[in-house]
């Protein structure tokens, strides 16, 4: 967008230090000088209710299912009070009315989060490149933020840009927060409509971070062949300092080594190693690939306890939020550089480099809040040469030798079990390694989520999760893998290539494992899934810690998913996009392929950019261990825009899934644009979002999820192959819902064909009569009425 | 671990009403009791061991006694290596959002009156029964795994491994009698 400062204007004639111009639209202090690219949508900035509508038809069909965590209500002074069995609270409310107001407040949290992330990227970037810094993403990519261009209608230009169009998110949070207030919003589906509403804000809010970040920290821009990085606990050399970055917010991270190259030091790991944990991880290596990923968030606690670390920096979001006492046990000193996280740390902004590392090596503070981020990351570079050689890894873990002795107390009163949050059976591997037998702790380490709330709980104060690292310390060095750096946005030249197999279904699908570290058996479940269907030629896109634990899996030649598999957004190809914000990408590229392949007009046209989705794309998100708000509101997002998400069974604890049921035809009926007919086409996809038990079944189900009306008979075939092929190797017999999705003789699957012939004879299946249609839920889209 | 009936996980308490504790014979005569029974198999049940066996084979046992089952997860395979042929291959979550409907019932004969889950991961199981509690007040549920579940109508109380076994086979013994 055009816009420029500051103005002075008149009625009928505006002029700028840059531009002049007639009849222009005044919008808070900008003038909007959006250039014709496309006519301008219907939707242009929806509001809270602009796409109520297009909610209201989702969960017409895919209907809200509650799992209420508590009976009671206690947002306010009325409270507690019991919502359950049918019961209402003193404001009016009812469960499923305040289990949809939970999940709205929790998609706000995540949405906030994402935005919070953005406002603090393009405003320090701004400061630091001005605000007139380009968007460019490179000759292979013109559309460079779909999700700006289809709900905004705006084609951002510069940094400038993306700071207006968080003005609108920053409202559009605020009105949907607003309506969790009690006495406010009293309709459940009306609580999920806003739910989806500040959830596609999100989607946008990311955009707008990682674009930022690409564009000015230069990024890769979509590369398939961006190089291959280290990722494990065991990749640091100790023998120098080490600065541990955790968090999202990569700006701080990249000061570190500006400052260390800057200062002749080399680059990351030539004197200096520079790790980190979560998606700061994923985005310095973005920066420069010499960095290295530690792992996901549940290795937090692990790698701090280690003594790895020489410093620490927190930047924002899934942090230990007692990291300060955690790294001060071992000695090592934090700094903090996000406002939304200071730990109660003394701000020593107006201080010089030198005091401030004075502080940190003296240890006469524990930490310090330093918000500026410069300034940092000199303190955080020096601090951590200064502190190396002092500290000489100083750890709490303990040596093997001491596990027996310290398990020693254990009376085997299963107090960390019961508190711990996937139900391991910490207190039987403590009491056999008080007998001396070490092997059942070592092998929780992969299944252990590291968040210590066995230890908070034990009475006789034994460090259960110390001593599981402490057990697999002799692996620990061959904890080593190879990771594609994150990539970035999906090119429009691979979209033009890939669009027609996917929307017509000759490539089976696009899957996307996402989120976070609450893995129900482990992270491995994540690489033996990706794998899976990378094998089979789906399209498999990653993000965040999911795309860190993929890499822990390695084939039959000891290569990771990433070594195996080409990076490129085609059959079979592995695409790590990066960081959480990173995942803007994946659902972008689901509205390029409506745009670009389809010709579907992009600008403010949501309704009919997420209704094409929902009938042709073929994508899946699996947030196998998600665990946070910002997860709900990624997956939420997805949602809206017509994408089906799989959880896994942590997931349930979001309270809320959206499920359709198969055997409702109606619900499964749309309009066929060509005539207006109303037409059944099968329970394609079957659900929203589903929370499922099993690694198994999550196969069966992703499968299941990529089929889409609009397959053609070949495309369909070759979904149904995979589906059954699956579905036989897990229940051993076909699936018992095969005639929902045989629509003609052509669909069967050639390998199977006489078994399922068989099969639709015995339950009376019927060749459709109409097996081909233009599907939508959208009247305004028929061509003629009937 | 001496018996309690606090809610297995510490921090699942989701208010005053929770499921009362059954054990023994009363869980047999329950089950009996119930005119539609359904049982809910989870993918626990293919790791939970006790007594030297499987969860899976005490769930097999049930279902041969004539309660219709859903096999959730991928327990279908090890049902049917046992013998059993469920009514229905379903995941726990849509069976779950089907019996908040008072007319549904997995083999059209009629709407249940108990629904009892097995091997279903404790935290999903509670999810579910949280559900069932609040949406579907025809239903009485009963959770037949080791560790209290507070969402249920009924629930073993937290159990040791042979305490377990015990009502398991009881609850078998009295239904095949």
């Amino acid at each position: 967008m055009a816009e420029k400062g500051p103005l002075k204007m008149s009625a009928k004639e505006l002029i700028s230090g840059l531009v002049s111009a007639k009849d222009v639209e005044v919008l808070i202090g900008r003038i909007a000088m959006e250039e014709e690219w496309e006519p301008l949508g219907p939707t242009p900035f929806p509001q809270i209710s602009t796409l109520r509508s297009w909610d209201h038809l989702l969960l017409s069909r895919y209907k809200p299912f509650y799992a209420p965590f508590c009976d009671y209500c206690c947002l306010c002074t009325y409270g507690k009070c019991d919502l359950s069995k049918g019961r209402l609270g003193a404001c009016g409310l009812d469960m499923k009315a305040q289990t949809a107001r939970i999940v709205l407040i929790a998609c706000c949290i995540g949405a906030s989060t994402h935005l919070a992330h953005a406002r603090h990227m393009v405003d320090h970037l701004i400061e630091k490149y001005g605000e007139d810094y380009p968007i460019n993403l490179g000759q292979d990519i013109a559309i460079e933020m779909p999700h700006a261009r289809l709900i905004t209608g705006i084609k951002p230009k510069t940094l400038g840009d993306l700071a207006y169009l968080l003005n609108y998110c920053e409202k559009e949070v605020t009105q949907c927060l607003s309506a969790a207030h009690t006495g406010q919003e009293g309709n459940y589906i009306d609580f999920e409509s806003k739910a989806l509403h500040v959830s596609m804000i999100d989607h946008l809010a990311m955009e707008i971070a990682d674009v930022a970040q690409i564009v000015t920290f230069n990024f890769p821009k979509g590369d398939p062949n961006a190089p291959l990085t280290w990722i494990g606990l065991g990749v640091l050399d100790l023998s120098k300092p080490v600065v541990l970055c955790i968090g999202h917010n990569v700006s701080a991270g990249v000061e570190v080594i500006d400052y260390l190259e800057k200062a002749g030091l080399g680059g990351p790991g030539e004197t200096v190693e520079v790790a980190g944990l979560c998606c700061t991880a994923h985005d310095i290596v973005r920066y420069r690939d010499q960095a290295k990923i530690i792992g996901p968030i549940s290795d937090q606690l692990r790698i701090i306890r280690s003594g790895a670390a020489d410093v620490i920096m927190t930047d924002e979001q899934c942090i230990r939020t007692n990291v300060v006492y955690e790294a001060q046990r071992v000695k090592t000193p934090v700094v903090a550089v996000s406002d939304k996280a200071s730990y109660g740390l003394p701000d020593v902004s107006e201080l010089p480099v030198e005091k401030i590392v004075e502080m940190l090596v003296s240890g006469s503070t524990p930490g310090v809040f330093l918000p500026d981020l410069e300034k940092a990351g000199a303190v955080v570079a020096i601090t951590a040469i200064r502190m190396a050689p002092l500290r000489q890894k100083f750890k709490i873990i303990p040596d093997p030798p001491q596990i027996q002795a310290q398990a020693s107390g254990c009376t085997f009163c299963g107090t960390c079990r019961r508190n711990c949050p996937i139900d391991l059976p910490i207190d039987q591997a403590v009491f056999n390694a008080k007998k001396g037998d070490f092997e059942l702790l070592s092998m929780l380490h992969d299944l252990c989520l590291g968040c210590a709330r066995c230890e908070q709980v034990c009475p006789r104060k034994i460090p259960a999760l110390s001593l599981i690292e402490a057990a697999f310390q002799h692996k620990i060095k061959t904890e080593k893998y190879r990771i594609r750096v994150g990539r970035g946005p999906i090119l429009d030249t691979e979209i033009r290539e890939v669009g027609s197999p996917i929307v017509l279904g000759e490539i089976p699908g696009v899957v996307a494992y996402v989120g976070c570290a609450n893995f129900p058996n482990g992270a491995r479940e994540v690489g033996i899934m990706a794998r899976e269907f990378a094998r089979r030629g789906y399209i498999v896109t990653l993000s965040g810690c999911s795309a860190m634990v993929a890499s822990y899996v390695r084939n039959e030649e000891g290569k990771t998913i990433y070594e195996e598999f080409p990076g490129t957004f085609d059959r079979g190809g592995v695409v790590n996009v990066g960081s959480c914000v990173a995942n803007a990408h994946i659902t972008g590229a689901a509205i390029k392929i409506a745009n670009i392949f389809a010709k579907r007009p992009l600008r403010a046209n949501y309704e009919e950019i997420a209704d094409y989705i929902l009938n042709r794309v073929g994508a899946v998100g699996v947030a196998w261990g998600a665990y946070s708000q910002k997860a709900a509101s990624i997956a939420t997002g997805c949602n809206r825009l017509g994408i089906p998400v799989i959880v896994g069974p942590q997931g349930s604890k979001y309270r809320r899934m959206y499920l359709g049921r198969a055997e409702d035809k109606e619900s499964f009926t749309v309009y066929d644009a060509r005539t207006g007919e109303r037409v059944w086409i099968g329970p394609a996809p079957e659900h929203l979002i589903i929370a499922l038990e099993t690694m198994e079944e999550c196969m069966v189900w992703t499968a299941k999820l990529c089929i889409r009306p609009n397959d053609t008979t070949k495309g369909r075939m070759i979904k149904l192959t995979h589906y059954v092929d699956l579905y036989k190797r897990i229940y051993g017999k076909l699936p018992p819902d095969l005639h929902y999705f045989v629509r003609t003789e052509a669909d069967i699957p050639i390998t199977f064909k006489e078994e399922i012939m068989r099969y639709l004879k015995e339950v009376g299946w019927k060749p459709w009569e109409k097996p081909s249609i233009d599907p939508t839920l959208l009247k305004r889209l028929i061509r003629a009425q009937v | 671990m001496a018996m309690t009936v606090k809610p297995w996980q510490w921090g699942n308490v989701p208010g005053h009403e929770m499921a009362t504790p059954v054990k023994g014979d009363v869980v047999a005569k329950l089950v009996k009791a119930a005119k539609r029974p359904l049982l809910i198999v989870g993918g626990a049940s293919l790791k939970e061991k006790l007594g030297g066996k499987l969860l899976i084979d005490f769930a097999a046992e049930l279902a041969k006694a004539g309660i219709p089952t859903v096999a959730t997860a991928h327990v279908y395979k090890a049902l049917k290596d046992r013998g059993v042929e469920p009514a229905a291959i379903m995941t726990v979550a849509d069976v779950t959002n089907r019996l908040q409907d008072p007319n549904w019932s997995v083999d059209g004969k009629g709407p249940h009156d108990l629904v009892i889950y097995m091997g279903v991961s404790y935290q999903l199981q509670s999810q579910m029964l949280s559900t069932l509690k609040h949406f579907a007040t025809h239903l009485r549920t009963l959770s037949l795994d080791r560790y209290f579940h507070p969402n249920a109508t009924y629930s073993l109380p937290n159990l040791k491994e042979d305490e377990w076994e015990q009502v398991l086979n009881n609850v078998i013994a009295l239904l095949k009698s």
